[in-house]
């Protein structure tokens, strides 16, 4: 009988350490999503200031952008601060919490820069928008995911610049799509999330297209302003 | 078409293309190569589940020899087995590293956590026919890292150990079962009391922590109630009929059956 008790205690041991570690890396993980609560906060403020370009005339477009980029650009000491929370070298065993705000900023990001710029940010200079430290990494999949987030914002974009009599604005869309789409053409793509997102690109390709088609018809693709 | 519609602006987009164009071709070697790790870590991980089960399968049929030489043979056996086996881990650890940089091993666990969570089973059924004990973790890790510079293979975390554990529940109630045809009757005792506390911790993790977990414990469950069953007859029989072993093994044997019978169609073999 002192032989099985023995035993029981061996594998009381064990047990208990494992599930005192597991307890540990469960808090940590909830540490880490609420670290991330802030950066959320700002993303739906600068969604809000950037959603102003649906309803906003033309000129006040940059305006816009530029404020949204600089919002952005305030999360940096909140990265900072989830970047302390992350063990080092175990960036991607946290990924799945860090990756969709990386995508969503990343989305903004690349939707402001191109009405400034009329190009397609990098993934690098949208690391550097967003004030990720160099320990927290923006992957190629998530940087592509969320470009493609902006590419689906863009249809609308598109009709509701028509409506506020912008012209200009529906051809320059449906250039950037179309180069973004041949681009996107290029990727050997498996069939994953981001193959999904691919295969969602042709339809606002088709419709952004379908805008510039409209205007065509009734001689509205030259400069109205 | 867009020349066409933006005679003022054309040079400006043909570039962009072709600027776009020289970085997503960057991005496409990085993804190529990314999809062609993970599908070699994929076929490693297989491997290593076949002979992980491999490994579980020749465990079983030493477990239910008579002689005790040939048992020991069997497990004698078992550990080359292992030795195999970690030889499939040094290659995935190969192939972790060769990625662009230090921390791709959880980049990688997803690929190959399910060849590792069956390893963990084999390996702690083995360390349980030879100690009748629980691996801990820390042995597991230890193994799985290298010789000689003490540098992980792979990383064996929490969840992995104790998905692998309760996966074990399940061998060591065949195991049970199968120990009544040898007569052994301390067998299906000491693994009745070595489940019912593996489960009793388990009970105590919330699903929060692990949810995988929480689908496993019901097959736990289900084996725990299976070796209580057996336990129960053969106590009642070694009452009954302590000296007269032929008996016993006869009736052990009915108790058996009957637990299988009641399983109901839906269940899996045992």
């Amino acid at each position: 009988m002192t032989d099985s008790s023995d035993r029981i205690k061996s594998v009381d041991d064990a047990l208990t350490s494992v599930i005192g570690l597991l307890e540990t890396e469960s808090t940590l993980k909830k540490t880490i999503r609420e670290s991330l609560e802030p950066i959320d906060d700002l993303h739906r403020s600068a969604l809000a200031e950037l959603n102003k370009l649906h309803s906003s005339s033309y000129t006040s477009h940059a305006a816009i952008c530029s404020r949204t980029l600089e919002i952005i650009s305030t999360a940096g000491p909140h990265w900072n601060n989830v970047a302390s929370l992350v063990p080092e070298g175990e960036y991607y065993r946290y990924q799945f919490a860090l990756g969709p705000p990386m995508r969503n900023l990343t989305t903004l990001v690349a939707l402001a820069h191109f009405l400034l710029h009329d190009s397609l940010i990098s993934s690098t200079d949208t690391a550097i928008a967003m004030g990720l430290p160099t320990t927290l990494q923006l992957t190629a999949e998530d940087y592509l995911q969320g470009v493609i987030g902006m590419v689906n914002e863009l249809p609308r974009l598109s009709i509701n610049s028509v409506t506020a009599q912008n012209f200009t604005l529906p051809t320059k869309i449906a250039s950037f799509v179309n180069d973004i789409f041949a681009s996107y053409s290029l990727l050997n793509l498996r069939n994953d999330a981001l193959r999904r997102k691919f295969d969602s690109l042709k339809y606002d390709l088709k419709r952004c297209e379908d805008v510039v088609y409209d205007l065509t018809l009734r001689g509205l693709t030259r400069p109205a302003v | 078409m867009t020349e066409v519609l933006m005679p003022e602006s054309s040079s400006a987009p043909s570039s962009r293309r072709e600027q776009l164009a020289t970085t997503f071709e960057g991005y496409r070697s990085e993804l190529d190569a990314d999809n062609e790790r993970r599908e070699r870590l994929i076929i490693l991980s297989r491997s290593t589940t076949q002979l992980s089960k491999k490994l579980i399968f020749h465990l079983h049929r030493g477990a239910t020899l008579t002689s005790l030489e040939a048992r020991s043979k069997n497990l004698q056996e078992a550990r080359n087995k292992v030795a195999e086996i970690k030889i499939n881990f040094g290659k995935i650890y190969d192939e972790i590293r060769g990625g662009i940089n230090v921390e791709s091993y959880w980049r990688w666990a997803r690929q190959v956590s399910p060849g590792l969570e069956e390893y963990i089973e084999a390996i702690s059924f083995l360390y349980y026919l030879e100690h009748a004990s629980l691996i801990p973790l820390s042995e597991i890790q230890s193994e799985l890292s290298d010789p000689t510079t003490g540098q992980p293979y792979v990383v064996v975390t929490p969840e992995d150990y104790v998905l692998g554990m309760s996966d074990l529940t399940g061998e060591l109630m065949r195991y049970a079962t199968n120990s009544l045809s040898t007569g052994d009757h301390e067998i299906p005792l000491a693994v009745c009391d070595f489940v019912r506390t593996v489960k009793t911790y388990f009970d105590g993790i919330s699903p929060a922590m692990l949810y995988k977990l929480s689908k496993k414990q019901e097959e736990t469950t289900r084996s725990l109630e299976k070796i209580e069953k057996v336990c129960y007859a053969l106590r009642l029989r070694l009452v009954e009929y302590a000296d007269r072993p032929e008996i016993l093994r006869q009736m052990a044997k009915r108790a058996l059956e009957d637990a299988r019978d009641r399983e109901g169609e839906g269940d899996k073999p045992a």
